[in-house]
């Protein structure tokens, strides 16, 4: 696992009970830019700066299937929450359906939380914004559909989304087009993409080190060949297998160890 | 090299290990604090349960043991004496029934159940290698 350096995070467990996947913290060190790879997750973050002067602005983004750049300035800080891939709703409500690759600043992110409109303002100390960000999250009520697509989601982990949609319906015992609408109003993605998104980081992670050859990892990852594979990594990392970025940030989507995640 | 362990994926460590104590009458020999691994005591070869949830970690990736699923293509066989018993034992823990005692040309006394994760379990006499 390859993680910045300035990043930190904390796993909270036991993860299907809760709204939060992880609590994270990043500062970074010299100005550049980063490839953030898509995760399908929602996080609430606070991105301010190590100058005091520097105005912290609220950053609510929906669930990622686009590979996409982060700009940022010497000592630029994030603290951010990230929300289990089905507790989408907690931030976005009923405009999850159409959160798919946005990223709510500033404003627009108070519109969704106004609870937390607060903390874009000088001077609340990082400890304050993460009790915030927490307490927030953690306090805002489940969908009842919340655990039946949890445990879709985790079958999906395992599978590596090897499975297909028939046979993650027949075991979470519903049709597919009740399952995809289920998904549609907690993770804010269709079942179909989130499995591919699956699919995408554990081929990553197969071809950096598995050990064997492009093809080698095409067939465990469970893409038809190696062509199926590289059109997954061209959609979901903007790259080809064959020349992944170097200094790649590979976020780790058991909800074990993440990469950065930033907006 | 020497076969070591088998390893079994569950969803719930602990709860597997109470389920192989009553239905098969093994006893646990170790557990992570973590309760995401544990160790049965089968001698030399260990039959152990591993939450599933730390497979990822490695890159894995397999069609998770589940009640209502079809189960993987491979078992556990335990040998005992009196089959009938312990397939009895076993129904009474929790287990479901697949495959009644009954017996085989080849001398044996078989039977099969699923336990508490959908895994085939075999219940069977020995095998007489020599008769």
């Amino acid at each position: 696992m390859r993680l910045p350096d300035g990043y930190q995070e904390r796993i909270y467990t036991p993860q299907q009970a809760r709204s939060v996947e992880a609590v994270w913290r990043h500062e970074e060190q010299c100005a550049g830019r980063s490839l953030i790879l898509p995760d399908g997750r929602c996080d609430v973050i606070v991105r301010y700066n190590a100058d005091p002067d520097v105005v912290p602005r609220l950053v609510v983004t929906g669930p990622a299937t686009q590979p996409y750049w982060v700009e940022f300035e010497t000592g630029d800080r994030w603290i951010g929450v990230r929300l289990r891939p089905e507790r989408g709703g907690v931030l976005w409500g009923d405009a999850l359906g159409g959160a798919k690759d946005q990223v709510a600043l500033g404003d627009e992110a108070e519109d969704l939380v106004p609870e937390l409109a607060g903390l874009g303002v000088v001077g609340v100390p990082e400890a304050e914004l993460r009790q915030a960000l927490v307490r927030f999250v953690e306090g805002r009520a489940l969908s009842p559909e919340g655990h039946r697509v949890g445990e879709t989601v985790r079958r999906m982990h395992l599978t590596g989304g090897r499975f297909s949609v028939t046979e993650l319906a027949a075991r979470a015992a519903c049709s597919t087009r009740h399952l995809n609408r289920l998904f549609g109003g907690t993770v804010g993605l269709s079942v179909k993409t989130y499995a591919a998104l699956v699919q995408f980081h554990r081929a990553l992670r197969l071809v950096c080190d598995a050990g064997g050859s492009l093809s080698d990892a095409a067939f465990e990852a469970g893409y038809a060949d190696q062509v199926h594979m590289t059109r997954a990594m061209r959609r979901f990392g903007g790259f080809v297998p064959s020349d992944i970025p170097e200094g790649l940030i590979r976020p780790d989507v058991s909800g074990g160890l993440w990469g950065n995640r930033a907006a | 090299m020497k076969l070591g362990y088998t390893i079994i994926y569950v969803k719930n460590v602990p709860e597997t290990v109470v389920f192989y104590e009553a239905a098969f009458g093994l006893t646990q020999r170790f557990m992570h604090e973590s309760t995401l691994y544990a160790e049965m005591e089968t001698g030399d070869t260990v039959l152990s349960f591993s939450a599933e949830e730390v497979i990822e970690l490695d890159g894995l990736a397999f069609a998770p043991n589940e009640k209502s699923a079809i189960p993987a293509g491979w078992e556990i066989c335990f040998i005992t004496e009196d089959v009938p018993a312990a397939f009895e034992k076993a129904l009474a823990a929790g287990c479901s029934p697949v495959s009644k005692p009954h017996d085989v040309p080849w001398g044996q006394t078989i039977s099969y159940v699923r336990d508490l994760n959908g895994c085939l379990v075999e219940i069977a006499t020995p095998m007489n290698l020599e008769g």
